[in-house]
């Protein structure tokens, strides 16, 4: 079988911190390619679960929006969200989920800042515990 | 490449020292934060009869750097805090205009045989750590307590108002993050509402404020405590409870919250800080305070994820702090709005 990508960012993050970054001249040097190692084990867990995470979000996000549309006195904005909500992720490509997201985030900040205008405890709540579940699903690990 | 550095900087301090004979020997770079380059060597000259061997630190700007910082006011920093002494090194050489070496610097003196700690590292001062603490608070209590005006520094950036401490700090920061975001930050962007929201008290006094006190910004040994505290590069006046927020920051806290810069417990950190300082930490106010530090390391942290992402800095320390570092404060953030809802 051969190796995956993971796998072999993994390995070969393992392979720079323990074989070559001791060897390198200066403690500056052996410091960075330490660093550079952790950055590829962080990418290596991306890899794994960043599509999921990303996609998790999105739906999350769709939800709140049709859960608070109605909260909403701006038209403009009730009618993005309800598009918005009734969209799905088209691909599941890195980089198109992370365009998505942004969308979605952008509309999140508009809608909190509307929930937040009209004084709704409730959808503040809902919302701030949305954003708390989301900082976890991010949340990086140097163990 | 650090030949050539070696070379003009042998160049320049001959001339600066008036010593023809100068050799710079053994340059190396160091970590020293992502805002400054950072090498230690030996200048060896002879001053008389006598053959003269100084370590020493050059402090140089990047190429593009992670915040700009002025390097002028953060060596009058060091110079007014180490003739005051504390424990600072002694700056030695300004260059503003950094012709010598391309880009500003600045030269100041080698703490030998100490060493600072990495942010990452669980418990890094052992058996030291009570005592450490006692210095580190202490130290951050007499910042606080000292007067900017006869420091002569009172015509540093900042806030010379008391109630427009938090204000000028909120917005300065926010200002990073409108230029420097890369992607929404839903997180950030509810925080900087909260706070405006929830103004805090006046300041007690206005302060020189580091900008960046926290464990991993000072120089410790086992046998002689707290050496040196470095990286002055965001000082500025303002309110002491700033520096005291950042300072309680669980970024900082090797893993154990309850014990801020992984020393003394919480409690004991603030009592000893207001015992040096001679002021309050109104718990409300330091509230505020640490909500801002927060939103302060995300402005930083988005600004070191864009500096990496553009290829302006690849230095891999933005990518970590764009990364793990805003991870981190993202969480610390959601947790804090959620728990006040």
């Amino acid at each position: 079988m051969s190796p995956g990508p993971m796998q072999i960012l993994d390995r070969s993050a393992d392979a720079l911190a323990g074989r070559i970054a001791p060897q390198l001249r200066t403690p500056h040097l052996a410091g960075t390619a330490n660093l550079i190692a952790l950055l590829m084990k962080f990418s290596a867990r991306e890899m794994e679960r960043g599509a999921e995470i990303r996609h998790a979000e999105n739906i999350g996000m769709r939800a709140l929006f049709a859960e608070l549309a109605h909260i909403v006195r701006d038209g403009d904005l009730r009618r993005r969200l309800g598009a918005a909500a009734a969209e799905d992720d088209a691909s599941v490509v890195l980089s198109e989920l992370d365009r998505t997201n942004a969308d979605l985030k952008r509309l999140l900040i508009e809608l909190h800042i509307q929930v937040e205008e009209a004084g709704d405890r409730k959808a503040e709540r809902r919302i701030l515990k949305f954003l708390s579940w989301m900082a976890s699903q991010r949340a990086v690990s140097i163990f | 490449m650090s030949e050539t550095i070696a070379a003009a900087l042998e160049a320049y301090l001959r001339k600066r020292l008036f010593a023809r004979d100068l050799q710079v020997c053994g340059l190396e770079r160091i970590h020293g934060g992502a805002s400054r380059e950072t090498y230690r060597f030996l200048a060896r000259y002879g001053e008389g009869e006598r053959q003269v061997e100084r370590k020493l630190i050059l402090r140089r700007d990047p190429p593009a750097s992670l915040i700009e910082t002025d390097r002028a006011r953060e060596f009058r920093a060091y110079e007014a805090f180490h003739a005051l002494g504390l424990p600072v090194p002694e700056p030695v050489l300004l260059e503003p205009d950094g012709g010598a070496l391309e880009r500003p610097f600045f030269i100041m003196s080698e703490i030998e045989d100490a060493a600072a700690a990495s942010v990452l590292a669980p418990d890094p001062y052992g058996p030291q750590r009570d005592a450490i603490g006692l210095q580190f608070w202490s130290v951050l209590g007499r910042i606080a307590r000292a007067d900017p005006i006869a420091l002569d520094l009172g015509d540093f950036d900042g806030s010379t108002e008391r109630d427009a401490c938090w204000r000028n700090e909120l917005a300065r920061w926010e200002r990073v993050i409108d230029a420097d975001e890369d992607e929404p930050q839903p997180i950030v962007r509810a925080a900087i509402r909260w706070l405006k929201r929830r103004p805090p008290a006046p300041a007690q006094k206005i302060s020189l404020v580091h900008g960046d006190y926290r464990s991993g910004n000072f120089l410790w040994s086992a046998d002689g405590g707290i050496r040196a505290i470095l990286d002055w590069e965001m000082a500025h006046l303002g309110d002491p409870l700033e520096d005291l927020g950042w300072a309680l920051d669980p970024l900082w806290a090797h893993h154990d919250p309850s014990r801020p810069g992984g020393m003394l417990p919480r409690a004991e950190a603030i009592a000893i800080w207001e015992r040096e300082s001679g002021l309050i930490a109104d718990s409300d106010a330091l509230r505020w305070w640490e909500i801002f530090a927060s939103v302060k390391g995300a402005a930083i942290w988005i600004s070191a994820a864009h500096e990496f992402a553009t290829g302006r800095n690849d230095d891999p320390v933005n990518a970590f702090s764009g990364w793990y570092c805003l991870a981190f404060h993202n969480k610390l953030l959601a947790d804090r709005l959620e728990a006040l809802a």
